[in-house]
Formats: C-alpha cells, sequence, structure tokens
C-alpha cells in the first residue's frame, strides 16, 4: 500500500483577500481536488499549514466555520517571510495547505454556560469562529460576552463583524485599545485590565482567551484572581511549528506537542507543564 | 542458526551486494570513519571503534527534499522523491541498529514519515558486534550491548578466521549468499563496559526539571549542534523550500534544539531564551519525554558519540550520575 | 603538569572569589577522559580545587565573557588567548573593569581530542611569538617559555604553490563533509553576531541546505567576516567534528590582512581591524 506522503500539501486557490487591518488580511482559500475539500473536516481550535510556495510553511488557526462551506479562511498577519509571501498572492494563485491538525475547543461541552471570550490583536483570529459558532447555536449557550483588545483602532481584526455580533441577545462586546485615535471615542485601556474592571463571573462560565503571551500572562492572573478555577480557564497556544506531525519536535513545550496535544489547553494542563510556554 | 563466513566470502558478498543495491559502509575518510555508499568493497574499513556520524544520516539524511513542485501544462504537481535502489547498510554497531529502532516510534507513527518510512523498508541492516569497546561506550547500561542482536537482519562477529553469522530476519536470510555452512563455534563473549546508573533516570529529570543544574552546566555548553547531529537518536529538523528557475524544492535539514533560534516565532516570542532552557531541553527530550512518550527506553543508546565531539566534554553519563546524586539530595 | 603554576592559578582565583571583586572564574578543569581539559566556572572559593592548567588546556575561554556581560568574571588565557581580549575591547564588546584577565606564561598546548593527547604542539603554537599574554591583571609565571621558531604561514604557502583547480578541489572535498554543526563559529570568540548571516531567512544568504555548495558558502563567508580579526587560535578547527582544516583559510586571509594593511588582530586594543574601518585616506583603487 502506497501511503500519502504527510509532507505534501493540498493545493488550492486563492479565492479572495481582504484587508482586515493594515498588517492582516483574511485569505478565502479553496481546496482544488473536490474529494480533498469533502473530506478537509476541521472545528474551531484547529489549525492548518499554509505554504507559500518558494517560501515555506506557517500555522493558522482556522478562522471560518466548515458549515458555511464556502472555503477555508484564515486571518494572516505579515509579520516574516512566509506571511509576506502570502499577502503578496492574487486571487487565483496557488497556495498549499495541511491539515488540520491539532485539537479543538470542546464547544459541546460549554453547552449551557456563561461564555467569556478575551481576544487580543490577532489572537482574535481562533476566536471568531467559536464566537460565529455560538451565534449560531445561541441557545445552547447563556450569557456571551466578548473582549476583544488591539494596539489601535485599526488593529481591530474583526470589524466588520462587531455589528452582527452587538444584535445578538444576551451578548456583550467590550473593545478596548492601547493607543486611541481621534475618531475612537471608545475605551483605552489594557485588556487584561479591563477584565478586571468588567469583572465577569465565574459562576457556571468558561473563558477562552488569546493574544500576545504577555497579554495572555496577565489575563490568566486577572482571571484567577476573579475565581475562575484553572479547568476553567482555555487557551490556544502559538509555537514555532514546522512539520505540524509531532515528529520534529519544534514545538515541544515541556513534554506536550502543540501541534498533537494542543494548541488548545486549559490553564490546569497548562500549569501541569514542565516548561511554560 | 548461526553461519560461518570467511574473509574471502565476505568480499565476494559485499561486492555481489554493491552491485545490486546501495551498499552504504563505513570508509576511511581523513582520519575519520563515516558510513558512505561504496561502489568497491576495497573502499570499506572494518578498522574502527565506530563512526564519527551515525548512520541515522540514511533514514533521515542532513538535507532531503520531501517534495518538488513540478509544472505540467501550468499546472502544479507535487512529486516525493524515492530512492532507486534497495539499501543495505553493512558494519552497523549494535548501539546504533538500537538508535534506528528508536527512531522508529516519531517517524513511523500515524501519521508514517513516508520518506523514512521508505528508506527503512527498503534497507537491510547487517550489523558488526563489537570485539572491544571504547572509552566512551556504555550500551549496557542503555539496554543494548555489544552482541545485542535485536534490531538488525543479521549480526556478523568477527572471529579468527572470519566472522559468525546470525540470522536475525526473514529479510536477513534472503540477502546472505546461498552456499554457507552452519557454524558450530561459541560466540566470543563480548567486552565488559562500566555502567552507568541509569535506572529511574526519567523520574530524576522530572524532578529536577526546574533546578540551578541545568543553568550552571549550560555555562560551558556551546549551544553549537555537534551533539545532535552525532546522535543516533536525535531527530529534530527544519523545514523551507528552496527555488531557483528550474525547479521549487521543498526541503528538510537536520537542526537542534540548541540553537537560539529553534523555538523563536516570526513575532520575535522566545519561549526558550536562557542557556540553561536549551541545554535542558535536549537531555529532557532523550531522556524524560521520549520515552513517556513512546513507553520505550530513553532516547540514548550509549554510543559516546556525543562525549567523543563535544567541544567541552559535556558528558551524558556524567550528566545522569549527577542527577542522580542530586535527586538524593533533594535538589542543588 | 606544573603544580606550582597551578597553585599560582588557584590563589589568586580564591582571593578574586573571597573578596567578592568577581562573580566567578572561567578557567579549566579535567575532563571527564581525565587526561584533557575542559572550560570550567567556579563560584565558590572551595571549587578553586578543580582548576588546573596543563599543555592540554586549548581552549580560548574568552568567548563566554559575552555571555557572562553582566558580571564582572575573571577568565584565564594564554597569550593567543590575549588577543581576542584586545579583540573584544577594540569591539566594544567587553568593558575592561568588568574582566579580570588572569594571564598565563604558557609553554604551549599540544594536540588533544577526546581521551587522546599526542606529545605533538600545536601548529599555533608553533609559530607563536607571545610568550606572555598581552594583557593581564595577574600573571601566572614558573618555567621559563621556550618555543620553537616556526615559519607563520607555513601551511598557506605550501597552499598557495597549487594551481587554482587543485586547490578548489581540495576545498570542495573538504566542504563536502561540513554538517553545518556550527561548533566552528559558536567557538569562535570573534562570532558574536546575535543574528548570524547564515541564520537569516531574509535576504536569504544560505539557507538551511546542508549540501557542499551551502557549505562552501557559509565557511568562505565566515572566514571573510573573520578576515583582519580573526587571533589565530584554531579552536575551530580543532572543535570540528569532521576535522576540515578551518584553519588554513583563516591563516590566508590573515597573511592577505597582513600584507595588504600591515595588520595583526588582537595585538592593541586601541587599533581597528582594517575591514571594519573606513579612513577617508585609504586609497580605494580607482582615479589614481
Amino acid at each position: 500500500m502506497v501511503l500519502k506522503n504527510p509532507f505534501i500539501p493540498y493545493l488550492a486557490t486563492l479565492k479572495s483577500a481582504v484587508d482586515l487591518t493594515p498588517d492582516v488580511k483574511l485569505l478565502k482559500v479553496e481546496l482544488k481536488n473536490p474529494t480533498e475539500r469533502a473530506s478537509f473536516n476541521y472545528k474551531p481550535g484547529q489549525f492548518a499549514l499554509l505554504s507559500a510556495f518558494g517560501e515555506g510553511e506557517a500555522p493558522f488557526g482556522m478562522v471560518s466555520l466548515p458549515q458555511h462551506g464556502d472555503g477555508l479562511e484564515f486571518a494572516v498577519r505579515r509579520i516574516g517571510t512566509v506571511t509576506r509571501a502570502l499577502h503578496e498572492l492574487e486571487p487565483g494563485d496557488v497556495l498549499g495547505v495541511r491539515g488540520p491538525f491539532g485539537n479543538y475547543f470542546p464547544l459541546e461541552n460549554y453547552v449551557g454556560k456563561n461564555m467569556v471570550i478575551i481576544g487580543g490583536g490577532i489572537g482574535m483570529a481562533p476566536l471568531r469562529p467559536v464566537i460565529n459558532q455560538i451565534l449560531e447555536q445561541r441557545d445552547d449557550y447563556q450569557d456571551l460576552l466578548i473582549i476583544n483588545g488591539a494596539r489601535t483602532p485599526q488593529d481591530l481584526v474583526f470589524a466588520p463583524e462587531f455589528k452582527t455580533w452587538m444584535k445578538t441577545p444576551r451578548t456583550k462586546l467590550e473593545l478596548t485599545v492601547d493607543r486611541g485615535n481621534e475618531q475612537w471615542g471608545g475605551r483605552v485601556a489594557l485588556v487584561p485590565d479591563v477584565v478586571k474592571k468588567l469583572a465577569p463571573s465565574p459562576d457556571n462560565a468558561i473563558t477562552i482567551t488569546c493574544g500576545p503571551p504577555i497579554m495572555i500572562h496577565y489575563t490568566l492572573a486577572v482571571l484567577r484572581e476573579l475565581g475562575f478555577k484553572d479547568n476553567q480557564i482555555v487557551t490556544t497556544l502559538e509555537a514555532k511549528m514546522k512539520c505540524g506531525l509531532g515528529k520534529c519536535a519544534r514545538c515541544n513545550v515541556g513534554d506536550k506537542y502543540v501541534c498533537q496535544d494542543g494548541p488548545v489547553f486549559t490553564l490546569a494542563q497548562i500549569s501541569q507543564f514542565l516548561e511554560q510556554p | 542458526m548461526n553461519l560461518y563466513i570467511s574473509r574471502g566470502d565476505l568480499t565476494r558478498w559485499l561486492d555481489q551486494l554493491c552491485r545490486e543495491r546501495i551498499l552504504l559502509a563505513p570508509v576511511r575518510v581523513q582520519e575519520l570513519t563515516l558510513f558512505q555508499p561504496v561502489s568497491k568493497v576495497e573502499e570499506i574499513t572494518l578498522d574502527f571503534g565506530n563512526t564519527t556520524l551515525s548512520p541515522k544520516g540514511w533514514f533521515l539524511p542532513p538535507t532531503e527534499a520531501l517534495f518538488s513542485v513540478q509544472d505540467n501544462d501550468g499546472q502544479s504537481q507535487l512529486v516525493s522523491s524515492i530512492i532507486e535502489k534497495d539499501a543495505v547498510i553493512f558494519g552497523l554497531r549494535p548501539c546504533d541498529a538500537k538508535g534506528i529502532a528508536l527512531m522508529d516510534g516519531p517517524f513511523l507513527r500515524e501519521p508514517s514519515d513516508t520518506p523514512y518510512q521508505e528508506r527503512r523498508a527498503r534497507t537491510s541492516l547487517i550489523g558488526l558486534s563489537c570485539r572491544q569497546a571504547q572509552p566512551e561506550c556504555f550500551c549496557t547500561s542503555m539496554g543494548s550491548a555489544p552482541n545485542d542482536s535485536s534490531h538488525v537482519d543479521i549480526l556478523l562477529t568477527e572471529i579468527e578466521n572470519g566472522y559468525i553469522a546470525q540470522v536475525i530476519t526473514k529479510k536477513g536470510k534472503a540477502l546472505l549468499p546461498k552456499a554457507l555452512v552452519k557454524s558450530e563455534e561459541a560466540l566470543p563473549s563480548p567486552p565488559e563496559l562500566q555502567t552507568v546508573p541509569v535506572k529511574e533516570i526519567t523520574l530524576a529529570v522530572r524532578e529536577l526539571f526546574n533546578d540551578p543544574y541545568w543553568e550552571q552546566l549550560a555555562d560551558r555548553c556551546l549551544h553549537c549542534n555537534v551533539c545532535a547531529y552525532v546522535c543516533p537518536t536525535c531527530y529534530c529538523f527544519d523545514m523551507r523550500d528552496y527555488s531557483n528557475k528550474e525547479n521549487l524544492e521543498r526541503v528538510r535539514s537536520w537542526d537542534s534544539c540548541q540553537s537560539i533560534g529553534f523555538s523563536r516565532i516570526a513575532g520575535g516570542y522566545n519561549p526558550r531564551t536562557t542557556k540553561g532552557a536549551r541545554l535542558r531541553q535536549r537531555f529532557a527530550h532523550k531522556l524524560l519525554y521520549f520515552p513517556e512518550e513512546f513507553q520505550q527506553d530513553i532516547a540514548c543508546v550509549g554510543c559516546g558519540r556525543c562525549i567523543k565531539s563535544c567541544p567541552v566534554n559535556i558528558d551524558i553519563r556524567e550528566t545522569m550520575s549527577d542527577l542522580k546524586r542530586l535527586e538524593v539530595k533533594g535538589g542543588s | 603538569m606544573d603544580s606550582e603554576l597551578i597553585q599560582q592559578i588557584r590563589n589568586q582565583a580564591r582571593s578574586l572569589l573571597e573578596s567578592g571583586e568577581v562573580k566567578g572564574i572561567i578557567g579549566y578543569e579535567r575532563a571527564s577522559d581525565g587526561l584533557t581539559a575542559r572550560p570550567f566556572f567556579a563560584y565558590e572559593p572551595a571549587a578553586v580545587e578543580r582548576l588546573i592548567f596543563d599543555e592540554t588546556c586549548t581552549h580560548n575561554l574568552t568567548k563566554y565573557l559575552l555571555n557572562k556581560k553582566t558580571e564582572k568574571m575573571a577568565v584565564v588565557v594564554k597569550p593567543c588567548d590575549s588577543r581576542t581580549i584586545n579583540l573584544l575591547l577594540n569591539e566594544k564588546q567587553i568593558r575592561r573593569d568588568m574582566v579580570f584577565v588572569m594571564g598565563v606564561a604558557c609553554p604551549g598546548v599540544v594536540e588533544t581530542s577526546w581521551n587522546h593527547k599526542d606529545g605533538t604542539l600545536q601548529a599555533r603554537c608553533k609559530i607563536c611569538q607571545l610568550v606572555e599574554p598581552l594583557v593581564y591583571d595577574f600573571l601566572a609565571r614558573h618555567e621559563a617559555v621556550e618555543r620553537p621558531q616556526g615559519e607563520p604561514y607555513r601551511d598557506v604557502q605550501e597552499m598557495e604553490t597549487k594551481s587554482v583547480t587543485e586547490r578548489k578541489d581540495f576545498w570542495v572535498e573538504q566542504f563536502e563533509r561540513c554538517i553545518r554543526c556550527y561548533a566552528c563559529r559558536q567557538v569562535c570568540p570573534g562570532c558574536y553576531c546575535p543574528e548570524c548571516f547564515v541564520e537569516q531567512l531574509d535576504p536569504l544568504w544560505v539557507g538551511i541546505r546542508i549540501a557542499p555548495k551551502e557549505n562552501e558558502l557559509w565557511q568562505i563567508m565566515r572566514a571573510f567576516h573573520l578576515a583582519g580579526r580573526c587571533i589565530g587560535c584554531d579552536e575551530c578547527e580543532h572543535v570540528c567534528p569532521v576535522n576540515i582544516p578551518l584553519s588554513l583559510l583563516n591563516h590566508k586571509l590573515e597573511k592577505e590582512v597582513k600584507e595588504l594593511f600591515d595588520f595583526q588582530a588582537g595585538l592593541n586594543p586601541e587599533e581597528q581591524p582594517p575591514l571594519t574601518t573606513f579612513k577617508k585616506e585609504e586609497r580605494l583603487g580607482f582615479e589614481e
């Protein structure tokens, strides 16, 4: 039996590339092969390795929902050589997709709970499908609090979706920026401070946080102070990745592989890690 | 069943093998002995302790194309590379054979690493037991032995007028020349080796994970890649695309957790910046993560290459003894 | 082994640690083969008993100063190593008041490798012109030092007699063995760039492929980055696990710099290496 080479990506076409912020683009990608397209089943929390052929690969969280069926969406922040190459692609260009990899947010376990979603900057990307999933099954969940921060108002990644989020019943959207501008009439504060101020209740709640390492570090401390237990606090880790298959050992955090055992972990799990991410 | 192979028979057999297959054998290269493909039996040397680099470089080459992108009428096709002929590694020491068996853990588990898997399936291993031990050898403490036949297809042991061949697998049996006679001779006893205290070393590493020992040991570590590259069981690799006018390849190359940029992400964040953390990663991976993950022996076969090649004499035997001693003491 | 010399080193080290003048001593101790030496860091007075100095002490310990910039350290240096101190001072990589230089009047070191000690003096010692380190705060000296007066650059001259093709074939064969372990770079005190050119992906100078062409580019570019800066400790060659004669490349460029600029690295902390200096009055080779 000839086994498939797991390093070979699916070939995909770039359908569209929309500027979300000065350095983030929303790429919509469609796998060329219909069979591969049909079998690419993923859940929020998982990630794919996108290939900019000629440069290399990098991991991106899934930001679309599979049931929407119109391609795979990724929010790509231009920060290195691969992301720069991805930004330079035009609709119609070919790229590679490997995945889906990793574990996912077990949203089915959170049914009936109050959800507190905290995202900073590009960290909002893996949280967007979680929010959208909750919105689609709104009655399955209790209150939804979204705290979204960014460096400046321009860097709020999913601004076009805020209206939809805000209009949903039992949903609050709290925005904050590190630095405002002339048009910004909203809050200017760091995310952990906002969480502290808003003081969401830990009763029957699950909180999912994603953002820059320093934001996560301080936010997790605030959440603990507010009374959230470590198994109520969920986050998704970023790590340098290469193979995505649990072989090259690059994404090792202690004895865990972010690409296999993660990227979704509870704080309870992380505090047991030998090495801290 | 053991067979007898005379020196003449061996030469003829190897000559046949190197014509039919890719034959990798120890070759003398500028005061070093290295495994290299040979086209003539005369190139082979059997007068060596162990090679400077382990034979893992055949299964996980220092650089390998994972696939290339070829344009067929504007349609991109991704093509895996293949090896042209079946291969034989001859002169493999039992410690190295064990090293390969350990590497099967990460590489063959789902999803199987097909480039590695193909080489593994198409390569036969002819081991050569050690009649002498080197000062850096400690394989018996690591679950192997100078005469361990566990992970090879055939194990040869040198005797006065030739070799005794132990046929271990069907693959090995098929490889042997036909007209060999049985050997009634008793296998010579293997050399005695020093012992290194490794009992429950996994536990010791876990207990002492945050101990200042690692930062102290790392004082003299240069964070080069020598230990990882000469080691039969280190397997970290990097991946990147290479393109020129003719074609585009995705290439993987050896890498090591010792380099400072190993875990740095594009935005600049690096979770493992201190020398001690990086040094600890290599030992923790081999002595703790690997055996727990694969429910196997620790990822060290006692070949001693790291000890021999480390420019600043970081000696894993010493590290393991230090850890056992510190564990008893309750830490630094 | 000269026990008088070692005692001088140990006494000085002990006194530095007891007074708290330095955080630690970077010296040598016996390696696990019981024969050769390895770097050793002593932070407590009791630890100085492990310090040794003999003909196996080949390492250039000044490299470690670059990891310990925030604390004052003492470092044991041979005359060759002291040239690195001058280089690092000139390039502002270390501060003079943060280093206590424990010089040793070294009789030369011999060829060593794991569990192996040759009687033969290393090539660099055969041509060394220095009896004492050029800079020191303390000097350990016992027996008078006498060394053979070898011809400098003899290895380079031998190579220069070969044709271009012969030289090319020689180096192609050598670089085929390189596994890009970067031990040469990591041991070299002159290689201290936070991001080495070989790690840069943008622009991509070399890349990650471990293959002959890339290896050549790596080695030759590194040699050029050291031109006029290399002091000839030859540690790069000593640590190479596959025995590539790296010092030959460095000596060649050292010879060229000497002939073109009458300059040798590390003799004077005030004098800057010519290839990292621009002087308005320099001849640029045109309009003359």
